[in-house]
């Protein structure tokens, strides 16, 4: 008879339990409205008695126990009932990703690249109009939909190169190279006037090579390049006379490799030892953000001697850079209306008084900031950011990007392609140009996009 | 009235409840509830969800659109998928020369020699470290004038005539199938030992009166007990073969032609958010190992049936 009972009593909990699992997932949250818009939050002032605790995700698992707690303490101290927990992600974009198909993934993550941007009001709460934050905040077009906007860069990345200022002068590079072959002749003169390895590529960490599309908007010194003419030209890979844009960038990667002026065997890179070894003056430069400027000058003794100067690229003559905003901020559209409301507190008081971004090598975004002292080669240089995508477009970039699998930003394989064919000479580079020219086109084509 | 019928019904569940048979039955149930479900939930409903997502043009997030057998089509056409599976036959040769070695440690160590155990333990211990530190080891090992190198030097050979283990196209997969081989040999020998041990003793000492020798003593009895392990080992090895990740994409990341199946197939689904295409792979792959799976059923009911027969004969002649 126990038995008997035992025996349903513990076929029915199991089964409530499991079912009791299942349907509990399934309530529909809703989403719940702020009150005080983040336009007119003033940190330190607005709802200072506000109760929250709230969850971070971030791609900066070496700042949580350092940087990040610092800035936690401040800003708890002037808001004592809001408690922040971090949760730093490795394999950030993908996993993140993953993660937002679910409604309570945390209250703010850094918006990963895989977001389309007419989906971000599906995850993300707005701050606002762009009417507003376009004379405030620089770079605040980025996570922006229908003239919303859904994100705000932590900080913004300048796209240069960053070098050992020690190298050059011992190879006898006194002015800084501003062409392609220009900078492909200092690379020689690195190769055979010193020890040093001329440019080092990072290949096998692999996510390092998307530095390389980051120049695309500086190559062309057009603010409209990447978002609105890429999608419409015929062939954008292909050479122009003056050899600028996209060709440029992937011709002096190219050459550098097939000239014997980058590391013997690029499989076996190591990040980690590349920040020790260009610090001590073992290899010349590396094309990396301006991110990595500070991590290098730590890894070392000889951090004086590091530089970062624009890429080698001139449109008539001037140089331009690429100003791109870093992982943008979004705050969960699921979170409660409470949560919200702390999340973009903490999220105004890191962008605009944390001093992160100085913290890392970025512009701050806030318009007028002072930027880092490392930016000094660039004074004659103009910083361009790209324009958002025209109305009705804003799908165009992203689709034809992944259906082209370049998945420029994205996916490192374009950049290491070029770097395997010009180690082994298996691939001349104008042919690797017309694959990716066919590629694009035939993206273009299933966008019904007409080029000119 | 009534209540007469109603003890009546009250006396029919309760002769139900106390039979043996349902007792049994709701036992079988309610314990088999936990795994079952937890079976669906995480292997059954993601599997259905990914064969709905390959009839899908879709990304993680974001709109999706059905697009019929368009994503099958384009696997069994893109010039990489057919490399990648091409890819498979190194990793396949290379499975051939795993089981070889695999059987000959197993039966020199099925004989204790001297500290068996030690050695048992030594060549096993690859298959414990899990792969993503496995393909650490192999590509700090591999580097230029590091571990393989500087011990190729000690024999007088110069740095510049070595070759780039992972660059080079010629020897890269090669490299990869060593480290691979290094470490899934160990658990072919734990199965291999493990049927040797099977095999009856007092046949060696009839076949050393007959003047057995120890290859003969592998060649005509070991080889033909374990016959059914080392068929089920090759079959499983072109499974194996089929879904290479760990190695090639710790190691050089799918660079330089290395780029297997499954690595081919993780870029696509995560880096350029093909997740309809990715999951057609997936299910293709699927089908080609149920076809090997299905193989090995009949292969080993094939060879269980001979094996039956043979002992019933053996049997009938000893009475």
């Amino acid at each position: 008879m126990k038995n008997r009972l035992m025996a349903i009593i513990l076929s029915i909990t199991t089964i409530a339990v499991t079912t009791g699992c299942v349907i509990g997932d399934d309530d529909i949250s809703n989403v719940e409205n702020m009150e005080i818009a983040y336009k007119d939050m003033i940190v330190g002032e607005t709802a200072t008695d506000i109760k929250a605790d709230l969850k971070i995700l971030t791609n900066r698992t070496d700042l949580i126990d350092t940087d990040f707690s610092d800035y936690v303490n401040e800003f708890t101290s002037m808001y004592p009932n809001v408690t922040i927990k971090y949760e730093g992600i490795t394999n950030y974009e993908s996993d993140v990703t993953t993660r937002l198909t679910t409604e309570n993934w945390g209250d703010v993550c850094c918006i990963p690249a895989t977001v389309q941007l007419s989906d971000l009001e599906k995850y993300f709460e707005s701050f606002g109009d762009y009417s507003y934050f376009e004379n405030v905040y620089e770079l605040s077009d980025s996570k922006m939909y229908d003239n919303k906007v859904y994100g705000l860069p932590s900080m913004g990345n300048v796209s240069g190169i960053v070098y050992n200022t020690a190298v050059f002068e011992e190879a006898g590079i006194t002015e800084l190279p501003d062409t392609p072959d220009e900078f492909l002749n200092s690379l020689k003169k690195i190769a055979d006037n010193t020890d040093a390895i001329p440019m080092y590529t990072n290949y096998a960490a692999s996510w390092t090579l998307t530095a390389w599309d980051s120049y695309i908007t500086g190559s062309t010194g057009d603010p409209d390049y990447k978002r609105n003419l890429l999608v419409h030209l015929a062939n954008p890979f292909s050479r122009q006379d003056d050899l600028t844009g996209p060709y440029a960038i992937y011709y002096t990667l190219y050459e550098a490799v097939n000239r014997g002026l980058t590391e013997e065997d690029p499989t076996t890179t190591d990040w980690e030892g590349s920040k020790v070894q260009i610090n001590a003056g073992n290899i010349g430069c590396m094309v990396l953000g301006s991110w990595s400027v500070p991590q290098i000058k730590k890894a070392g003794e000889n951090g004086d001697d590091i530089a970062y100067m624009p890429f080698p690229i001139s449109v008539n003559g001037h140089q331009y850079a690429s100003a791109i905003s870093d992982y943008c901020y979004g705050v969960n559209v699921n979170s409660s209306a409470d949560n919200k409301t702390a999340a973009m507190l903490y999220i105004k008081y890191l962008t605009e008084s944390s001093g992160y971004a100085l913290a890392q090598g970025g512009i701050p975004i806030v318009k007028d900031d002072e930027y880092p002292d490392f930016l000094k080669d660039f004074k004659n240089v103009t910083l361009v950011s790209d324009n958002p995508a025209l109305k009705g477009e804003e799908r165009y970039f992203d689709d034809i990007n992944n259906m082209s699998e370049i998945s420029l930003d994205a996916d490192p394989t374009h950049v290491a392609e070029i770097i395997e064919a010009a180690i082994d000479n298996t691939k001349a580079f104008d042919e690797i140009m017309d694959e990716w020219n066919a590629a694009w086109t035939k993206a273009q084509q299933s966008e019904g996009i007409i080029t000119d | 009235m009534s209540a007469k019928r109603k003890s009546k019904g009250v006396e029919f569940i309760r002769k139900t409840w106390s039979n043996m048979k349902v007792q049994k039955i709701i036992v079988i149930i309610t314990f088999l509830f936990v795994p079952l479900f937890l079976l669906v939930l995480f292997t059954y409903l993601p599997f259905f969800k990914m064969v709905e997502f390959s009839f899908y043009d879709m990304g993680y997030i974001g709109s999706r659109e059905w697009v019929g057998l368009d994503n099958y089509i384009e696997v069994f056409t893109r010039d990489d998928c057919l490399n990648a599976l091409k890819l498979s036959g190194y990793y396949l040769l290379g499975s051939v020369v795993q089981i070889a070695i695999a059987l000959l440690f197993a039966t020199i160590l099925s004989f204790k020699p001297k500290g068996s155990s030690f050695f048992r333990a030594m060549l096993y211990f690859p298959s414990l470290i899990c792969g993503i530190s496995v393909g650490f080891i192999f590509k700090y090992f591999y580097t230029h004038g590091f571990v393989l190198d500087s011990i190729i030097q000690l024999f007088g050979i110069p740095l510049d005539s070595i070759p780039f283990w992972l660059r080079d196209t010629k020897i890269n997969n090669w490299v990869l199938v060593i480290s691979s081989i290094w470490r899934y040999m160990g658990q072919n020998m734990i199965l291999f030992i493990g049927a040797i041990v099977s095999v009856d003793t007092t046949q060696y000492d009839a076949a050393a009166i007959d003047g057995a020798n120890a290859w003969h003593r592998f060649r005509y009895i070991i080889l033909p007990s374990i016959k059914t392990i080392v068929i089920i080992n090759m079959i499983l090895a072109i499974s194996g073969a089929l879904s290479v990740f760990e190695i090639p994409y710790v190691i050089t990341n799918g660079g330089f032609g290395t780029s297997t199946y499954f690595v081919l197939m993780d870029k696509l689904a995560h880096l350029n958010q093909k997740v309809g295409i990715a999951s057609a792979m997936a299910v293709v792959l699927l089908t080609l190992i149920l076809i090997v799976g299905i193989t090995q059923k009949l292969v080993k009911k094939y060879m269980d049936s001979n094996y039956s027969i043979i002992s019933s004969k053996k049997r009938r002649k000893s009475k």
